[in-house]
């Protein structure tokens, strides 16, 4: 090699290394910073255990905390990413097994698009779709059920807790909320899963239909344990995606700063965060940060138990 | 006896004509050598006796397949696959499930022991048999992936073995095994043809010599000559056999 070809060799590698730095400062940055303000104002506003169950403060209180979100988010984002992985890991095994049928295409190009969607419009969606069924499904379905379950269990405590889940719904509630965050979720997992399942190995798939029996087993038990590191990857990180998600639950859950049922507008973490951050007040401001410090920490496990388990396997 | 009859049989992937109007008896309780050069249709055959080559869109059958004189397209694919299992040149574990399961995943999914016990012990056979108990017994947990090429081979085997099935089809099991473990194949296969029916694929003229009582020679997608194993190798009656037995044809 020319001394010049080294050099330039050299520059080359540099410039490499020198985008890779520059493509992390800013994530650490950001994780410095909402760590730092975050760990500062929930110590200011109350300690660790005050910040995560009490309601978000008053613009004239000194203490106050996530408590109403957290629960919000923690509901709406479990039942959300149950959804989505139930309905999207199908889903991918049909797109990325069944190559030749036109349906299959046809759900692969529908779920491209959809994971490319501004996530408030599917909120949007979601919030015309309640609007359509609320009534019906209250009148016919929720109302009797829980008519049935108040006669069962009589006024009893039980019931209070059962009413917190189950009831008529409000046009803002949990339940929108996380239909909203499962359809964010779906594209995702199954596009993941697809791509999982297409890169099987022949002999393999063969094997699976070896040894599974019908095609449901073949498919969905011996293929899903070849691919469970990527499938498992993807439900953990669809998951952390939802939980930070804001846009999808503006016109579904809609927020609420209170404990509540989940049959009404429900809190969450993220729109908390969004909320407090456009008000006046220094005390709200300063629960955004603590709020975004409890939420990055909800991601950054989801995120880091999925790297572990990619390494440990 | 024949346990496994071809009449006719024509395969074609899209418009390309791979087996055509191939006929085949295959004698119960006998090894028979499938030889013939590379792209003649010998895999694709295999894949036909316990319908794989359903995994295959593009492929289009025709003709007739009987196993013990019924028709395999008329047998349920779930209980035509557990009594014609297949072994492949590649063994092909699921890598990342333990040894047992790899064994007893089968099973499971037939539901073919009633329970755990008799999981354990059909388990257990199997991998005797297949001549891997000896080896594995103490690290039944491992993940299939961590044994050697031949380790995984005759996991492969006893995976098979597992379901008790009535024909074996190997294809090329020991293309890619060392003289040792070729040696441990071989011998498996003849201790095992006193229970089963084996069609076993091979490029080595030598190995057929060795295990095979039959050798079919498939020649663009049609049986030229099939006969005893020593009649294919002293008097071949068709040219193509006899280039393709002493190596002038590939
Ligand atoms: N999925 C497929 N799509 C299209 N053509 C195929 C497919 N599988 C096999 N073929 C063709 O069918 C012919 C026979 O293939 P096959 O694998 O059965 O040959 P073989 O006798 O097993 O060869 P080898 O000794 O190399 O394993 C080949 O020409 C091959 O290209
Ligand atoms: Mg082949």
């Amino acid at each position: 090699m020319t001394s010049t070809r080294k050099v330039l060799n050299w520059i080359g590698m540099g410039l490499f290394v020198l985008l890779g730095v520059a493509a992390t400062i800013p994530l650490f940055l950001i994780i410095i910073d909402i760590y730092s303000k975050g760990i500062d104002a929930i110590n200011r506003l109350g300690g660790l255990w005050h910040f995560l169950t009490s309601e978000p403060p008053s613009p004239l209180s000194k203490s106050g905390g996530v408590g109403p979100p957290l629960i919000g988010t923690l509901y709406m984002t479990a039942l959300g990413a149950i959804g989505g992985f139930a309905l999207g890991f199908p889903l991918g095994v049909y797109i990325g097994e069944m190559r030749r049928e036109k349906l299959a295409n046809a759900a692969r190009v529908g779920v491209n698009v959809l994971v490319e969607f501004p996530t408030i419009t599917i909120g949007l969606f979601v919030y015309a779709v309640m609007g359509l069924v609320q009534d019906d499904l209250n009148r016919y379905i929720l109302g009797p059920v829980s008519a049935t379950l108040k006669a069962a269990l009589g006024n009893s405590v039980f019931y209070n807790y059962v009413s917190w889940f189950v009831g008529p719904l409000d046009s803002f509630n949990a339940y929108a909320g996380a239909a909203a965050l499962a359809l964010v979720m779906i594209p995702y997992v199954a596009l993941i899963t697809a791509s999982a399942y297409a890169s099987v190995a022949q002999p393999l798939r063969e094997a699976a239909y070896g040894i599974g029996g019908r095609e449901f087993n073949a498919l969905f038990i011996v293929m899903r344990k070849v691919v469970s590191r990527a499938v498992l990857t993807a439900a953990l990180i669809g998951t952390a995606k939802i939980a930070g998600e804001t846009a999808p639950l503006l016109f579904t859950a809609f927020g609420n700063n209170y404990y509540a049922p989940f049959t009404g507008s429900t809190g969450a973490v993220s729109l908390w965060i969004y909320a407090a951050s456009e008000t006046p007040y220094n005390v709200q401001i300063m629960s955004a940060y603590g709020a975004a410090a409890v939420l990055l920490t909800i991601i950054l496990i989801l995120f880091i138990s999925a790297r572990i388990k990619a390494i440990h396997d | 006896m024949t346990k496994l009859e071809a009449k006719n049989l024509q395969v074609s992937f899209g418009n390309v004509a791979v087996i055509t109007g191939l006929n085949l008896s295959i004698p119960e309780g006998s090894i028979t050598a499938l030889m013939g050069p590379s792209g003649s249709g010998k895999s694709t055959l295999l894949r036909v006796f316990n319908r794989l080559i359903e995994l295959y869109p593009e492929a289009h059958v025709g003709g007739y397949v009987y196993l013990d004189g019924q028709d395999i397209f008329e047998i349920d694919v779930i209980e035509l696959r557990r009594r014609v299992q297949m072994i492949f040149q590649i063994p092909n574990p699921i890598p990342n499930l333990s040894i047992f399961e790899n064994v007893a995943l089968g099973l499971k999914l037939n539901r073919l022991a009633k329970n755990r016990k008799e999981l354990y012990q059909r388990v257990k056979t199997a991998l005797e048999k297949a001549q891997l108990w000896d080896e594995v017994k103490d690290r039944l947990n491992a993940p299939a992936g961590k044994l050697s090429g031949g380790q995984q081979q005759r996991l492969c085997v006893a995976r098979s073995l597992a379901f008790e099935p009535e024909v074996l089809l190997a294809d090329e099991p020991t293309a890619n095994l060392d003289p040792e473990n070729t040696a441990k194949i071989e011998a498996l296969l003849l201790d095992l043809k006193k229970e089963m029916t084996i069609v076993l694929v091979t490029h080595f003229p030598q190995q057929a010599a060795r295990i095979s009582d039959y050798v079919a020679f498939l020649y663009k997608g049609q049986i030229v000559e099939r006969g005893p194993t020593k009649d294919i190798f002293t008097k071949p009656r068709h040219e193509l056999t006899e280039k393709y037995v002493t190596g002038r044809l590939y």
